[in-house]
């Protein structure tokens, strides 16, 4: 197939969200017939609540890469404001004040990368994989490698219900969702990040406060992540540094790439963030009812998203 | 002169499109062994890409190219610099970190053995470097060098492989007087070992101080050539710009009163900008006139902070009196339109209301805090009519408008935010007539209703047509101001008669 | 017009590391009893061996200005494939790990293809292919430690005299890969290139193709310091190269080979990175500190030096380039 036969298709096909949905759809269908007890309710909000957490944390790169950027210390993190807070908890804190420590434990690390990345300039990639690797490393010495639990009653009572059935992770997601939705569409704030991530030197010439803008999604991102961190912690009952392994990772960016934001900026909607972390919270779900190991599943990832990058980089080519 | 031998190289009737656009149309040009050749035009005439169709930069549409009466095919730089000719580009090709002999040789290291030659590499530099006069280390590192320095090492790099035929595109632009003569002097010395040196420059004075020919190209043609001793500096100018009709003026010179919205005081950049001083008074067109290279840009670039000052004050009206205000604080003031569109003026993949809006979205808000899209819509169409901007719907991308409709848009942001001052820097570069008119209609207006305007072109008769009074600028300093009413031939004299006085060593 | 700056601030920029090294050991040497011993130098040059392979082929990749994230996980997978040639289907050591080898220029060339002939930015292909190789790796062994052969595990420790063998490979690679970066061609335009793609190729040098050989043989060295891993352990485990690639770009880094590209040299520079990893891990250890301290030291050295690094490029509000323009007669 040659390459301009592919640029056919990845034109026709444009936008390259269309290829995701038709994806999904046909592995919904193949579900439907071998292995249809994937659509009992209990598997279906089983399926919610996994995405959910892929799904926050989406929301955030998202945001850093409409600005042209990437954040992948998200994870770590994540991890590391979970655990902080749930040190807090075992040694008998309250939980609200536990999130609280979270928050502001991932928003420093947020203000670090945002510092480093927006105003010295340093290319966000190294910046991020370096805080994620003190962040990290940060985690497991604070932890020894042992996971934290031992939450109070109070803590599982708020982020399991299930007001009206739907878990509150889901309500939490779908908030999220609405709200990051809303400001990238409806507000200054979006329209000047869609601005500097297509051209950040126009984006100065229109007066656009470029180092602000781009210092206040890592900012978000992280804090998201301590979001993220909170909720996980409830689902499984602990905190530890594993919750932020180097698969995470891959799957938030698969997740973004799939969902149509361009590494490259100026594109994007959490939206499709969000969807693009059902896709991937599907495949991997169908992969393991299909006795799929876990290490295959970050093969067919690492697959998925070179291939989705170079459709998008096709499609982005064409005048 | 060899012209005895008949010409070195010969590139007829050269045809090179982009896209829509003719680059080139049928251009021609003659180059002799021994002689120094100037090629002059405007931005835009097509000087640069017929040399890069030489450079195998370019591959051209139609034309032949004859080298010592062959003719041959050039199709990358690779085969250009096989076919003997060296080309020394306007922005320096350096390694920084590297070292000059490195730099000099990078494409063609010798080696012994497997390895690279280090001794021969640092003698080849040396060798070179001395013909060239200049004292430096073939060790150091270029990035420890002047720019005229690395310019030199440049053309070590391009003379290591004894070419027959040098271009040079615009090599004075960054060079202080001394390494200008230290260039003139090896091109001198060029001359004289029988390479055809080929010296692509806007510079005026230079042509005829160092060149022995000149070919004047304008809108991809080639219009006239000559010996240098055959023509006169304002008859190039003429050739260059071409006859300038005398168009309709779309406003009579306004004259200027009261006081002055924004006055600057000896600004300077060091080796760039010179002790510039002048007033902009509410409601009148200033047209800064020069040629390429006089500063123009620099000055815009300086006044609204894009490039740092050595010096200089700006002061600005405010109510009643006038106080100083930094560069950067006047950028968040005035309107500003460029040339270059697609790189500062607006976001390509965004729509026309998406541009429009950008620079006033606090004024578009809902109760809620949130853009108001009806807002938006009605505002964007205001603009859109207003300036009568040519679309089928406000919502499609900017990028799929005509260029002359783009520069509307960028206007009508800045319009929106009602600035009292505009600078417009080559508005009209690529616009055809009816778009060109309607952009200096719209420049008329905005005086009318009382902003400053600072315009820069290069078209003369788009400023005559406009401008109620000129600053004319050349290598960095304001050298006169004329009267809006001033013909065609007083300006070009203005502005190359302040060059034929030959830059003194 | 030379630099007559020998500002205190150029020199620390540029000498600083080695400062800090020197920093380091003498601390190290105070604080614990047994770091200063032969004994121990040799431990930790032993130890250190792998991450200085890596680490080289890292550094080549940085001079380009790019960065290569799957060196560890190549390690692992073309390990993994020849041990498992060896276990499960009984070849010997030799043409086991020749397969190795090949597995990591293969795995080069794949990382050099997306890049290159695909266009994808490499940071970006290299955490893919990080992660997918390693799946695949985890895969083929299920996680489980396998032990060498008898025979192969030997190899480990084989020294000559008090010098342990993979020493001497670990000075091979290092002199090899500064002469292929100083004095060939292939070394000074991959050096050309991180002052400059676009300039590069301006000049006519053929980029896609010298970067596409530069991952091929930071694949390959990934491959021989991963069989010297292998080999110190004595078997293989899911751990193997784990987090080396992070490793290697904090060497490379703090060692003065700038992520610009362009900048430093693999030796002193990787050397000198090198050791003042092992000094702070090996100190620590000695000072018996909690392992898990080390990534975070990592993590944090990186940064520091990634700052520093930007500050020396002059990306963080630097002097303006001390061009010495002359005056303009008046």
């Amino acid at each position: 197939m040659t390459t301009a036969a592919v640029r056919r298709i990845a034109s026709i096909a444009a936008p390259a969200r269309i290829v995701p949905l038709l994806l999904a759809i046909a592995i919904l269908v193949f579900l439907y017939y071998h292995a249809p007890h994937f659509f009992a309710v209990r598997n279906l909000i089983n399926i919610l609540v996994q995405m959910s957490s892929l799904g926050l944390l989406a929301i955030g790169m998202t945001l850093v890469m409409i600005g042209g950027g990437i954040d992948l210390s998200m994870p770590a993190t994540m991890a590391f404001g979970a655990v902080l807070g749930a040190f807090y908890m075992r040694a008998g804190g309250n939980p609200a004040v536990a999130a609280l420590i979270t928050l502001v434990a991932v928003a420093a690390v947020g203000t670090i990368n945002g510092i480093a990345a927006a105003w010295f300039k340093m290319t966000p990639f190294v910046v991020t994989l370096a805080s994620m690797t003190a962040v990290g490393g940060a985690t497991v010495w604070m932890t020894n490698s042992v996971s934290v639990s031992h939450f109070p009653d109070a803590f599982f009572n708020f982020y399991l219900a299930r007001p009206f059935g739907v878990p509150v992770t889901v309500i939490i997601l779908v908030v999220a969702a609405l709200i990051a939705s809303t400001v990238m569409s409806s507000t200054i704030f979006g329209r000047w990040l869609y601005a500097v991530g297509i051209n950040a030197r126009a984006a100065r010439v229109a007066r656009i406060p470029v180092e602000r803008v781009l210092f206040a999604t890592y900012l978000v991102s992280a804090l998201l992540a301590g979001l993220t961190g909170v909720l996980l912690s409830a689902r499984l009952g602990s905190a530890s540094a594993n919750i932020g392994n180097d698969g995470v990772v891959l799957d938030i960016v698969s997740a973004c790439v799939v969902g149509g934001v361009s590494i490259y900026g100026g594109t994007g909607k959490p939206l499709g963030a969000v969807f693009g972390a059902f896709f991937i919270t599907l495949i991997s779900n169908s992969l393991n009812q299909l006795g799929v190991s876990y290490f295959m599943n970050l093969v067919v990832k690492g697959i998925v998203i070179i291939a989705f990058i170079y459709l998008d980089k096709l499609a982005r080519r064409e005048p | 002169m060899s012209e005895s031998l008949g010409p070195l190289l010969q590139l007829n009737a050269i045809t090179k499109k982009f896209g829509a656009t003719t680059a080139l149309d049928a251009a021609s040009f003659e180059g002799h062994a021994g002689e120094v050749h100037a090629l002059m035009g405007a931005n835009g005439a097509g000087k640069s890409t017929l040399m890069n169709v030489l450079g195998g930069v370019v591959p051209m549409d139609a034309g032949e190219i004859i080298i010592s009466g062959s003719p041959v095919q050039i199709r990358s730089p690779h085969e250009s610099k096989a076919l003997g000719i060296a080309f020394v580009h306007q922005e320096l090709n350096m390694l920084p970190t590297m070292t000059v002999a490195e730099n000099v040789f990078i494409d063609a290291l010798p080696q012994y053995g497997g390895l690279v030659d280090r001794d021969r590499m640092r003698k080849g530099a040396a060798e070179l470097l001395e013909r060239l006069g200049s004292r430096f280390s073939p060790e150091q590192p270029v990035e420890e060098l002047s720019t005229g320095d690395r310019q030199m090492v440049e053309i070590a790099r391009a003379l290591a492989r004894d070419p027959r035929i040098i271009i040079f595109d615009e090599p004075t632009s960054s060079l202080t007087d001394r390494e200008r003569q230290r260039l003139f002097a090896i091109i001198r010395q060029l001359k004289q070992s029988g390479v055809a040196v080929i010296y692509i420059t806007h510079f005026l004075d230079e042509i005829f101080h160092i060149s022995d020919r000149v070919t004047v190209m304008r809108n991809g043609q080639t219009v006239g050539s000559s010996a240098i001793a055959a023509i006169t500096p304002t008859e190039v100018v003429r050739l260059m710009l071409g006859e300038v009709e005398r168009q309709e003026r779309l406003r009579e010179p306004h004259a200027a009163a009261g006081k002055p919205l924004l006055s600057v005081r000896g600004l300077t950049r060091r080796g760039v900008l010179h002790d510039i001083g002048f007033e902009l008074y509410p409601g009148e067109i200033v047209g800064l006139w020069g040629l390429l290279g006089s500063g123009r840009t620099e000055l815009v670039h300086a006044l609204i902070g894009l490039d740092p000052i050595d010096s200089g004050e700006l002061r600005i009206a405010a109510d009643s009196e006038d106080r100083p205000i930094t560069p950067k604080a006047l950028h968040r003031q005035i309107g500003l339109v460029t040339e270059d569109r697609r790189g500062e003026g607006l976001l390509m993949p965004l729509s026309v209301v998406g541009n429009l809006s950008l620079a006033s979205l606090s004024q578009l808000l809902s109760p809620l805090r949130l853009i108001d899209r009806r807002r938006e819509q009605a505002f964007a169409e205001e603009i859109v009519a207003r300036l009568k901007i040519k679309l089928n719907d406000p919502r499609q991308a900017v990028k799929t408008l005509s260029g002359g409709n783009q520069q509307k848009v960028v206007l009508g942001r800045w319009l929106a935010t009602g600035p009292r001052l505009f600078i417009l820097d080559e508005p009209t570069r690529g616009l055809d007539v009816a778009a060109k008119a309607e952009v200096l209609r719209l420049t008329t207006e905005l005086a009318t209703e009382g902003a400053s305007i600072l315009l820069i072109s290069s078209e003369l008769e788009d400023m005559m047509r406009v401008c109620d009074r000129y600053l004319v600028i050349s290598r960095g300093r304001i050298v006169g101001e004329l009267p809006g009413g001033a013909d065609k031939n007083r300006l070009m004299e203005a502005v190359s008669g302040g060059h034929s006085t030959a830059a003194a060593a | 017009m030379k630099l007559s700056s020998l500002s205190l601030r150029a020199v620390l920029l540029d000498w600083g590391f080695v400062l800090v090294l020197c920093a380091i050991f003498v601390f190290f040497s105070l604080a614990t009893a047994h770091f200063l011993e032969f004994g121990n130098m040799i431990a930790m040059l032993h130890t250190m061996a792998s991450v200085v392979i890596i680490s080289c082929g890292m550094a080549m990749v940085v001079m380009t200005g790019n960065l290569d994230i799957s060196l560890g996980s190549i390690a692992f997978l073309s390990s993994s494939i020849g041990v498992l040639l060896m276990t499960r289907l009984g070849w010997n050591p030799v043409a086991a790990f020749s397969v190795t080898l090949l597995c990591g220029v293969a795995f080069g060339m794949l990382n050099g293809f997306i890049v290159v002939v695909l266009g994808i930015n490499p940071l970006i292909t290299t955490l893919g292919t990080m992660i997918t190789l390693r799946g695949v790796g985890l895969e083929l062994t299920q996680a489980s430690v396998i032990p060498l052969p008898e025979g192969v595990r030997v190899l480990g420790n084989l020294a000559i005299g008090p010098i342990f063998v993979d020493i001497l490979v670990m000075a091979a690679v290092l002199i090899a890969v500064h002469v292929l970066h100083r004095r060939t061609s292939f070394g000074r335009q991959i050096n050309a290139i991180g002052n400059g793609a676009e300039v590069a190729a301006r000049i006519g040098l053929p980029v896609g193709r010298l970067v596409f050989l530069d991952f091929v043989l930071a694949g390959f060295l990934a491959s021989i310091g991963g069989i010297v891993a292998l080999l110190q352990v004595g078997s293989l485990s899911a751990y193997l190269g784990a987090g080396l690639e992070f490793t290697a770009v904090a060497v490379v880094v703090v060692g003065g080979v700038s992520l610009f590209g362009g900048r430093g040299s693999i030796i002193p520079g990787v050397l000198l990175g090198a050791l003042t990893f092992q000094l702070i891990v090996n100190g620590l250890t000695q000072m018996s500190a909690n392992p898990y301290v080390y990534k975070l030291i990592t993590g944090l050295v990186i940064f520091l030096a990634m700052y520093v690094d930007a500050l020396k490029v002059g990306r963080i509000h630097a002097p303006p380039a001390a061009e010495a323009v002359e005056d303009e007669p008046a």
